[in-house]
């Protein structure tokens, strides 16, 4: 022990007994510890401090290994994200240009919805309006027949007429 | 022994990972961490099993060494880890008993030995009339050389009752070897 270090210890003792004991301390520790310098541990051995070096070698391996992979692992995490959201980015801009209209637009022609001639744009939408039109007529005739005698027939010709309008839809 | 800029270099070096600068930190400090663990255990494959352990855990964590005292830092691990082995292996008790066998059959080695006049380790067979506590506090005094308030500190224990037990520890070890 060096000088500064004994005066350190024996400052540190006096501040728990009196100076004597403190000199007495100090000089116990200072034995003590002569018996341990005088009988040293065993050294380790050369093997074991070659072996422990290649350990360490193969840990700092490893270790740069592991950060390597975890660098890989964020880009990735990264790129996968800037995809997801410029998927996200894209759909949200098409779908305020109003595709899905022209979806539809596609599926009906847009001649049809801007057109007012039913005969023509379809040709089963006009028979249906022809007949529904027909049994107008037919149930003023069976109103006015109330009055004439001839209510029977009219129904009989009404029915026919709605079991006609009946196949057609089915 | 490299002393502070030198030192301060090394540890540095290990920070950045560099192979060779933590081959200089197992050259300056096998040799005291290897004696702390054989005078703490009196097993020279345990010994070896903990020094190795004690560089690989250097290794890992090095990162979190912030300035400081390197000895105290290293030591505090390699203190660390010889608690983790004893837990680890529920040997604590068991030590104790295997110490005291290990005491009865050097005392006879040594009375043969001195018989045939050779030298042989006293010490350890001494330091097992020491209890444990006493026995890992003069151990890491003498091969951390870190200071009784670093110490006091890694123990968690006021420094009176440091200074008062390495006093106690270390005038009963001369005692039993008679000097």
């Amino acid at each position: 022990m060096h000088g500064p270090e004994k005066e350190y210890l024996k400052e540190l003792f006096e501040k728990f007994v009196g100076t004597e004991q403190a000199d007495e301390a100090v000089e116990d520790i200072l034995r003590g510890e002569q018996i341990l310098r005088d009988n040293p541990a065993p050294e380790p051995g050369k093997e074991l401090i070659d072996s422990i070096k290649s350990q360490v070698a193969w840990s700092l391996l490893r270790r740069r290994e592991h950060i390597r992979r975890m660098r890989y692992e964020a880009v990735a995490a990264v790129a996968a994200a800037v995809i997801l959201l410029a998927t996200i980015w894209t759909g949200l801009f098409e779908r305020g240009r109003g595709k899905p209209e022209e979806m539809r637009a596609q599926i009906i022609p847009v001649a049809i919805w801007e057109s007012d001639n039913i005969t023509v744009d379809d040709p089963h939408l006009a028979s249906l309006t022809a007949e529904v039109e027909q049994i107008e007529n037919e149930l003023l005739t069976l109103q006015e027949g109330e009055t004439s005698g001839n209510g029977e027939r009219a129904v009989s010709e009404l029915e026919m007429e709605l079991a006609v309008i009946n196949s057609d839809l089915l | 022994m490299a002393k502070g800029d030198d030192l301060a270099r090394i540890v540095n070096g290990c920070k950045n990972g560099d192979a060779e600068c933590f081959s200089q930190v197992v050259d300056m400090y096998a040799s005291r961490c290897y004696g702390y663990f054989y005078r703490l255990t009196c097993n020279t494959d345990v010994s070896d099993e903990l020094l190795s352990e004690l560089f690989v855990k250097l290794v890992k964590k090095i990162g979190s060494y912030n300035g400081g005292s390197f000895d105290g830092w290293l030591f505090k691990i390699a203190n660390n880890l010889f608690h983790d082995y004893l837990r680890a292996k529920q040997r604590r008790k068991k030590m104790m008993e295997v110490l005291m066998t290990r005491r009865e059959e050097l005392e006879e080695v040594l009375e043969s030995k001195r018989s045939e006049g050779e030298v042989a380790d006293r010490l350890q067979v001494k330091l097992a009339g020491l209890d444990a506590d006493t026995r890992e506090l003069i151990m890491l005094r003498f091969y951390s050389q870190l200071s009784l308030k670093e110490i006091a500190h890694m123990r968690s224990e006021p420094i009176g009752t440091t200074l008062s037990k390495l006093h106690r520890g270390l005038k009963r070890l001369r005692e039993l070897i008679g000097c």
